[in-house]
């Protein structure tokens, strides 16, 4: 009994400390300047950060102590709680899930990896500038966890077909999966539907009187970082996993066999594509008057009601733990905003970094892009914007600039494996280990950083 | 009797398995392999499961898959399941779900009586014990490990003896260490001793501790309970009484050349997890096998 209370103990410590920080914090007095909702609303989001990075607790605990504190705490009414609770972000997250596998469950993959050879060639160097280039052009638009799904078995098979043994082909496994995961994580900032954390962003910055940013608008500031990033990551990855083998012939022939094994392309497959066309224009144009949100729903609804995919299967394979979490996120956001508490954290950084120097603009700059990319490293990227997004939009300076460099720089999830869910699906492939996300992502980190800086001040 | 024996990749976990599976045999036991993989955090387990799936569909195993695959070949090899079992090759489309993160898939043994193989998923003492909890295993047979951690949370939480198959050279000649004193295991542990001996076909070197020079009443009936339960088995034993510390000496006589077989600590657990043990530090830097008995 006392032995199983103390593995209790030591599995559930992380909440224990987290209790006994919010209880710590409680017992102490708000300081100047804060009121006590915003004081209490911050406690709720340190106790929130402790459990999502040690998950001692499963996610939908952690997002349903967020809700039950905001009212126990005296934050706002249940009934203000579950209103913030859902909104247009949240239909998106919740939408965008549900596409990627009504999409990926059509075996799209195939035709994809045709579409990659006949473009590559056998060269490596040219296959992993594929990838990376068509990982991040797809995923700007259906998500990077869907695209690195459909390029995983792709890119498994060249690997497989590449050498004797794991051994013989680690460098050019740890290249491979690394293109594709880096390439969807930088996809993912090409457009708002490209990540759940853009249209948390939009939704902030609606909140916040900054002024709208259309589809193509958030594109044709976006998508120079981009096309920037993609050859300064092919050349990170390709220096630090320098591979062996440099012509992947017979790899490229076994993969053509196999893709042709497939036939020709079927009715469903075609219809997918036309369904996700048809949201995707709903998307660049009517997004501004119906929200993302809901036209990722009809997206949803239009693949259910063709057959394309059933409820069962969206049911088991749609990830609801994240959805509430992200829920009580943003929910947490927005009162973080309404009890002043996200003003008074970004005062009070803002006073800190004005003991460094007077014009605080490029460090506020860069506080705030390498606090969201750390975090999103260690929280996922669309909590890391539902907490950081509204103390950014306090921080003063070009309030368009500051949240859009913040949306950015949480894709910046390159240095672990829990950072998103593309570096867990490699990471699960069993073939990159914990610190080969170190060792090329630190330099995809800067890299990305002075990108985003020069596209920000100059473009 | 049950035996759980984890094995962690085809390169390190040979061992492993050999020891276990001789060890098995000697206790007519049940055998089962587990093969515990990293922990998918919650926020990609959706995907990861959903990629892992389509992976299926063009002919890739998901992670671990191999693993027990190769188990598989290895009971075949040396005859650990039945002929039908081999002819029929590894089942694993057979592998059944038998939770979020737990597949198995049964095979019928020849010497061990059942076999079964399981994937998991997730933090591996976490994952060891919830499988002995589930399955009641007896002894949880694993590789060493250079985590100082590991061996404190195997003796603290696995609610069975553990067998730590610690830098074992299959060509090398070991003989049995048994370290005997008053403690409530020690009965237990020169059971299990004894058919470890007969298994491995090796001498036990009895050894009893003292940290002074006299020897008490408990001592000396333990260690004449211990020679007399080898004298009856036809085993080839000797006896000796050291002093000095119980942990330096039994690490010291170890070596590299035995396997050490002792009784796990009575202390209360909360002590246990400040303070340590006996067993827990001659396992820490024990040079070779080591099995705790509780």
């Amino acid at each position: 009994m006392l032995n199983t209370f103390i593995y209790w103990l030591t599995q559930k410590r992380w909440l224990v400390f987290a209790i006994i920080v919010g209880i710590l914090m409680y017992n102490i007095s708000a300081p100047a300047g804060l009121s006590i909702e915003g004081y209490r609303t911050l406690i709720i989001v340190v106790m929130a950060i402790i459990l999502i990075i040690f998950e001692p607790i499963p996610l939908p605990a952690v997002a349903m102590m967020i809700l039950i504190m905001q009212v126990l705490l005296g934050i706002d009414t249940p009934n203000g709680v579950a209103k913030s609770f859902m909104s247009d972000a949240v239909f998106f997250i919740m939408g965008s899930l549900m596409l990627a596998v009504a999409i990926i469950s059509q075996g799209l993959d195939s035709r994809l990896a045709l579409g990659i050879i006949k473009l590559t060639g056998n060269k490596t160097w040219k296959i992993v500038i594929g990838f990376i280039a068509i990982s991040a052009f797809l995923s700007s638009f259906i998500g990077e966890h869907t695209v690195t799904a459909m390029m995983m078995p792709v890119g498994l098979t060249l690997i497989k077909n590449s050498g004797v043994d794991n051994r013989s082909t680690a460098k050019l496994a740890g290249l491979i999966l690394f293109s594709i995961a880096y390439g969807s994580a930088m996809g993912s900032i090409g457009t708002p539907s490209g990540g759940g954390r853009n249209v948390i962003m939009l939704g902030y910055m609606k909140e916040f009187g900054v002024v709208n940013i259309s589809y193509l608008q958030w594109m044709k500031y976006a998508y120079p970082i981009l096309l920037l990033e993609i050859p300064l990551a092919a050349l990170i990855l390709w220096y630090t996993f320098k591979p062996s083998q440099l012509i992947l012939d017979s790899a490229v022939r076994k993969l053509k066999i196999h893709v042709t094994k497939r036939g020709s392309v079927s009715g469903n497959e075609i219809l997918t594509i036309l369904i996700f066309v048809f949201v995707f224009l709903g998307w660049v144009f009517f997004s501004s008057k119906v929200g993302l949100g809901i036209i990722a729903l009809i997206g949803v609804f239009l693949y259910m009601s063709f057959g394309l995919i059933r409820w069962e299967d969206l049911n088991r394979n749609t990830n609801w733990g994240v959805i509430i979490l992200f829920g009580a996120a943003v929910s947490l956001g927005l009162h973080m905003k309404d009890t002043g508490a996200a003003f008074w954290v970004a005062d009070t950084a803002i006073n800190w970094m004005k003991m460094i120097s007077d014009d605080v603009s490029i460090i506020r700059w860069f506080v705030a892009v390498v606090l969201t990319g750390l975090l999103t490293n260690l929280l996922s990227n669309a909590a890391t914007v539902a907490v950081i997004g509204p103390i950014v939009l306090n921080m003063g300076g070009d309030t368009l600039v500051m949240g859009f460099s913040t949306a950015i720089a949480s894709a910046f999830a390159y240095l672990t494996v829990v950072a998103s869910p593309t570096c867990m699906i490699i990471h699960s492939s069993g073939l990159v280990d914990k610190s080969d996300y170190l060792r090329a992502g630190w330099k995809m980190f800067i890299m990305s950083v002075f990108v985003l800086f020069f596209i920000s001040n100059f473009w | 009797m049950k035996f759980l024996i984890a094995v962690g990749s085809k390169e390190f976990s040979e061992p492993t398995l050999r020891v276990g599976l001789q060890v098995a045999k000697a206790f007519k036991a049940a055998v089962t392999i587990v093969y515990a993989g990293p922990k998918i955090s919650e926020f990609s387990t959706s995907q990861v499961r959903f990629t892992q799936e389509r992976m299926e569909e063009w002919e890739f195993d998901r992670p671990g898959v191999e693993v027990l695959e190769w188990a598989f070949n290895f009971l075949a090899e040396n005859d650990y399941i039945t002929p039908t079992s081999i002819e029929a090759g590894f089942p694993k489309n057979t592998l059944v779900q038998t939770g979020g993160n737990r597949c198995e898939v049964y095979l019928q043994g020849t010497i061990c009586k059942d076999v079964n193989l399981i994937l998991r998923n997730g933090d591996i003492i976490a994952e060891l014990r919830d499988e002995v909890r589930r399955g009641g295993y007896d002894v949880t047979i694993i590789g060493g490990s250079q985590k100082r951690r590991m061996a404190h949370d195997l003796i603290q939480y696995i609610n069975s003896s553990i067998f730590v198959v610690n830098k074992y050279d299959q060509h090398q000649d070991y003989n049995l260490l048994l370290p005997v004193d008053d403690s409530t295991h020690t009965p237990k542990a020169v059971q299990y001793g004894a058919r470890v001996a007969q298994a491995f076909d090796v001498k036990v070197n009895l050894i009893t501790v003292s940290k002074t020079d006299s020897f008490g009443e408990g001592y000396t009936k333990a260690s004449q309970l211990a020679s007399k339960m080898m004298r009856r088995a036809g085993i080839a034993h000797e006896h000796r009484f050291e002093t000095g510390d119980p942990v330096d000496v039994i690490k010291k006589t170890a070596g590299d050349n035995h396997i050490v077989v002792m009784g796990a600590s009575t202390k209360n657990p909360l002590f246990k997890f400040f303070t340590g043990s006996k067993p827990l530090k001659v396992m820490e830097d024990c040079l070779c096998p080591i099995l705790i008995v509780k």
